[in-house]
């Protein structure tokens, strides 16, 4: 029995034969994508040969350009192929393949499409969600012509025991050695080929012939991998407490029943959420267990991507970074916004304010201008490194005017709240504006100092310019993953939890003992804080400074950042900023410039309606946007889970369990909902 | 002396504007708790179709008028008419698309459903007629010398243009039962409704009255002051809204009351010399009058008129 079980990773049984084919054929048409449309197959060889033949290559590649780009290509692949492991492990085997393929092709496939047609990252993603939308919609429609109901994951959990996990384990290492075995085969006929043709060195077939031995090995273990994550979600004998001898006693103590039992007494909205997770489930795609290879892979794209752009784009890559720079403070600036809008519920439309304040403050202190003002002279390299405590005193200091700006506002409810900040985001720009003999009014501020690091020449030396926009990017990156820490302790706070409470209901929330004026007051703080830091990166970046750079309006596009992604939930947040960013920047200008070449269809269009030009619309967009998520989707693009439920609660409140009713009051099994987590 | 009596009259006739769109504030706000962001824009899209109506009837900025005639008085009347329902068709039809599905929502969707309202009526102005700004035919008004003090009569018009306007609302709110439906779904809508009111369409009518005031504040504003660009509802309403808070949000008499002082303050405050403040009082006037709108809803949150309603769980 047993060493049938353990060969069975080579000549899979029939139900894991069905499960393999369908996730293979999932993850390979995307990787092959990648690896031969795109250049997946290109960065490889030339990280290859950047790091032992570097005269050989296409691009200009230094040994760390070459180690980054290898270490990419090591997680990416390594992370698909673990992945392989825990789908094939996590599939319950009873959605049909249909949907899944088409769902992974739309998913996966068409954004690397999008994105390698229009050879820009963000168009292609906007682009996409067009697409994701219309299928979103499509997929509905479809589904209640063919009265299709999903089976619910709640009635098929199933708990597994040692052989179960046993053959869990076999199915996910087997998953992975053929995912491997495959891809390599198929690299190799590739790889073949291209040698035939003359198009590729000599020195690569080391390379093939390593690959070919090395990546089923790996897969092997790599599935296991994934079918190890898949057991940590699963319902296994373990979790379950003893069925037998404990009898009625144990029946009424809740904390010794096995977490199956501990779903039946959910209610059932609650019982599908948490079920969906649970191995074998029917949502492998989009379970909890599944997140950590997408952030892994996330993570390791965005953190290698200056490297990667030059391989994946080709030239502009400083245009580019410097693109994705600006729109880091622009998610910084979201985040703020989240805490005092989407945590404490305080419609804030001046908080550009707060950004203007960030700002100058660097400004001032940071350039020139601080001698002018306070006749000290100041040695700039020394004096750069300045900004790094500048950025928590301006933070600080942000903060502090938000709490000025906000003492005012405690008494009054949503509606003159958000009155009221609109009429301090009016106010403070012009005070910089009209107060010459400090900020230097309409000409605003010149030659403000970037961020200052240690050099040691030869070794380590970071070139803060405008002409190389690496250094920033990274620098914001570090400040994001700061800010979301910030953001996710205080959210999870006791803080965190009396913001919500005071959004829901204020008078509830002071009858339970929170103070409103502290907890008010701390929300503006910290909502001012993230702007104070997204100042002083921005005047840094941007090296000058000056009053008309900020409008009123811009707090409604930081408002739409927020609505847009999600009120409260940080993701979505990002998310928004990310969507309103593209909007605002790229794709609008980009459509002018597509527009401008006559034949076009959009030539037509920019010149029959007078005074049309895709900038100038840009605010229209952004109030269609607007309304139209207030009217269809309230919860924003990636909503958090406890706006989910708020909002979308009438629907799940239709299931009426059968026989809920039945059991007489006092019953054993009649219990109060309780906390799972 | 003089030019203090010219800074009142002046500030008489930009408060009369303001009241007018203050009205359109406190009557929404009255009536669903809403502060409608696109009422300011709502304005300003008055002052574009006022444009647009006295060019289709000959009158045009590079083609004025010489000489005020019956004919002219009849054309502008036409196109005072014109804005105030074409304004206030606008304001139902924003009100149906944006608002109604809203009216159970959480509080803070109509805000933004309004904000984006904002955002498409000033672009969709932009579009209409461009960027720049867009100056008004110039009406030639004669002008009143009483000694030494010179009156022109636009002012006088204006003012009284306003208060007719206003007196015809106050008696359409006090004295008709339209007026009484409308206070009643302001008090209580749920009663309202099981009294027999259709409180749908007594919320769409206050829409309409308040945005034709709207409409009819663009037509008087187009007659005093030069130009107009699709970003003047912003400050405007903004400032509209102060006075609309100074007198007692809600209230029809506090708006119109509020609006005059306001107006008044602000034709002062841009007359401060740059002695005083840098830049002189012209580039402060917004910064004060917000000033002043944060220190009324810190110390008298009800306004002059309001009444103190303690919050009620």
């Amino acid at each position: 029995m047993s060493i049938a079980v353990r060969s069975s990773w080579l000549r899979p049984e029939r139900k894991t034969r069905k499960l393999l084919v369908r996730w293979l054929v999932a993850l390979l048409v995307p990787v092959l994508v990648f690896n031969f449309a795109w250049t997946g197959e290109g960065i490889v060889n030339n990280v290859f040969l950047g790091l032992f033949a570097p005269k050989l290559t296409n691009y200009n590649y230094t040994l760390s350009n070459s180690i980054q780009g290898g270490l990419f290509i090591l997680v990416f692949y390594a992370v698909i192929t673990a992945l392989a492991g825990y789908l094939t492990a996590a599939d319950s085997g009873r959605r049909s393949n249909i949907e899944i393929w088409v769902g992974i092709l739309f998913a996966v496939v068409v954004p690397l499409l999008l994105v390698i047609i229009t050879g820009d990252l963000l168009i292609g993603f906007s682009l996409f969600a067009i697409v994701w939308g219309l299928y979103v919609v499509g997929r509905r429609y479809v589904l209640k012509v063919l009265h299709y109901t999903p089976p619910i994951a709640l009635e098929h959990v199933e708990t597994l025991d040692e052989e179960g996990q046993q053959r869990l384990l076999d199915r996910a290492r087997s998953a992975g050695f053929w995912f491997a075995t495959i891809f390599a085969l198929i690299t190799l006929v590739g790889d073949i080929i291209f040698f035939a043709l003359g198009s590729l060195p000599t020195i690569l077939l080391a390379l093939v012939v390593a690959r070919t031995i090395i990546f089923p090995l790996a897969g092997y273990f790599l599935g296991w991998l994934g079918g190890k994550m898949a057991l940590r979600h699963a319902l296994t004998t373990s979790t379950q407490a003893p069925i037998n001898g404990a009898g009625a006693a144990n029946a009424r103590r809740w904390w010794v029943r096995g977490r199956k039992e501990q779903l039946e007494h959910l209610s059932s909205a609650r019982a599908q959420e948490e079920a969906k997770d649970l191995v074998p489930n029917d949502t492998p795609l989009q379970s909890k267990g599944a997140w950590p290879f997408y952030l892994v892979l996330l993570g390791g794209f965005i953190l290698f991507y200056p490297v990667l752009d030059a391989m994946l784009f080709g030239s502009g890559t400083n245009g580019r970074l410097s693109g994705y720079a600006n729109l880091g403070y622009y998610i910084i600036l979201a985040l703020g916004l989240n805490v005092v809008v989407g945590f404490a519920g305080l419609l804030d439309l001046g908080y550009v304010a707060f950004f203007v304040i960030g700002t100058y403050s660097w400004a001032m202190i940071g350039s020139g201008q601080f001698t002018h003002l306070t006749q000290i002279v100041v040695n700039p390299q020394i004096w750069s490194w300045m900004f790094w405590p500048m950025l928590i005193i301006a933070a600080l200091i942000a903060a502090a005017w938000g709490i000025l700006l906000g003492a005012p506002t405690l008494r009054l409810r949503g509606d003159y709240l958000a009155i009221v900040t609109l009429g301090f985001g009016e106010i403070i720009p012009p005070f910089f504006l009209n107060l010459d003999k400090y900020t230097n009014g309409t000409n605003g501020i010149v030659g403000i100092y970037p961020p200052a690091t240690p050099c040691i020449q030869g070794v380590f030396c970071v070139q803060w310019s405008s002409f190389n926009a690496t250094p920033f990017y990274y620098l914001i990156l570090a400040l994001i993953v700061l800010c979301v820490f910030v953001n996710v302790r205080l959210r999870d706070s006791r803080l965190g939890r009396a913001w919500v409470a005071i959004r829901e209901d204020e008078i509830a929330a002071s009858s339970s003992g929170i103070n409103l004026v502290n907890t008010k007051l701390f929300a503006f703080a910290a909502g001012a804080f993230f702007s104070g830091i997204a100042g002083v990166y921005h005047a840094a970046k941007l090296g000058t400074v000056a009053p008309s750079d900020f409008n009123p309006t811009d707090s409604f596009v930081y408002l739409s950042m927020v609505v847009i992604g999600g009120l409260g939930s940080i993701p979505g947040v990002i998310v928004g900023g990310v969507v309103v960013y593209a909007l605002n920047e790229f794709i609008l200008a980009r459509l002018d410039t597509i527009a401008a070449s006559p034949g076009n269809i959009l030539y037509v269009i920019e010149h029959t309606i007078p005074n049309f030009t895709f900038g100038n619309v840009r605010n229209l967009l952004f109030g269609i946007i607007l309304i139209s998520i207030m009217l269809f989707r309230p919860e924003g693009l990636i909503p958090s889970a406890r706006r989910r439920r708020e909002l979308h609660h009438k629907k799940e409140d239709d299931i009426v369990e059968l026989d809920a009713l039945d059991e007489p009051v006092g019953a054993e099994t009649l219990e109060a909902e309780m906390q799972v987590e | 002396m003089v030019t203090y009596v010219n800074l009142l009259i002046v500030g008489l006739s930009l408060g009369a504007i303001y009241a007018l769109i203050a009205l359109g504030y406190t009557m929404v706000y009255g009536i669903i708790e809403l502060i409608n962001f696109a009422h300011g824009d709502i304005f300003m899209v008055g002052t574009f179709i006022t444009i647009a109506l006295m060019s289709a009837l000959g009158i045009t900025a590079n083609h004025p008028p010489t000489a005020i005639t019956w004919l002219l008085v009849g054309k502008l009347a036409l196109v005072c008419v014109g804005a105030f329902l074409l304004c206030a068709v606008l304001g139902i039809v924003i009100e149906r698309i944006a608002y109604r599905p809203l009216r159970n929502a959480p509080r803070l969707a109509p805000l933004i459903s309004a904000i984006g309202v904002s955002l498409v009526l000033q672009d969709s102005a932009k579009l209409w007629m461009g960027n720049a700004q867009i100056s008004f035919p110039n009406i030639p008004t004669p002008v009143i010398t009483l000694g030494v003090f010179e009156i022109d009569t636009v002012d006088i018009f204006v003012v009284l243009a306003a208060l007719v306007l206003m007196i015809c609302l106050q008696i359409l709110i006090t004295r008709t039962r339209m007026g009484r439906a409308m206070r009643a779904v302001a008090q209580d809508r749920e009663a309202a409704s099981l009294m027999g009111i259709n409180v749908n369409g007594i919320i769409a009518f206050t829409f309409f009255i308040g945005a034709g005031l709207a409409g009819a504040a663009g037509f008087i504003y187009a007659l005093k002051f030069p130009n107009t660009q699709f970003t003047l509802g912003f400050n405007l309403g903004l400032v509209a809204f102060t006075c609309a808070v100074l007198g007692g949000i809600g209230d029809v008499v506090g708006a119109m009351v509020g609006g005059f002082i306001v107006g008044v303050i602000q034709s002062f405050i841009a007359a401060i010399p740059a002695s005083v403040l840098p830049h002189s009082g012209n580039a402060w006037q917004y910064a004060i009058i917000f000033a002043l709108l944060i220190l009324i809803l810190v110390f008298r949150p009800s306004g002059l008129f309001g009444q103190q309603t303690p919050d009620k769980v």
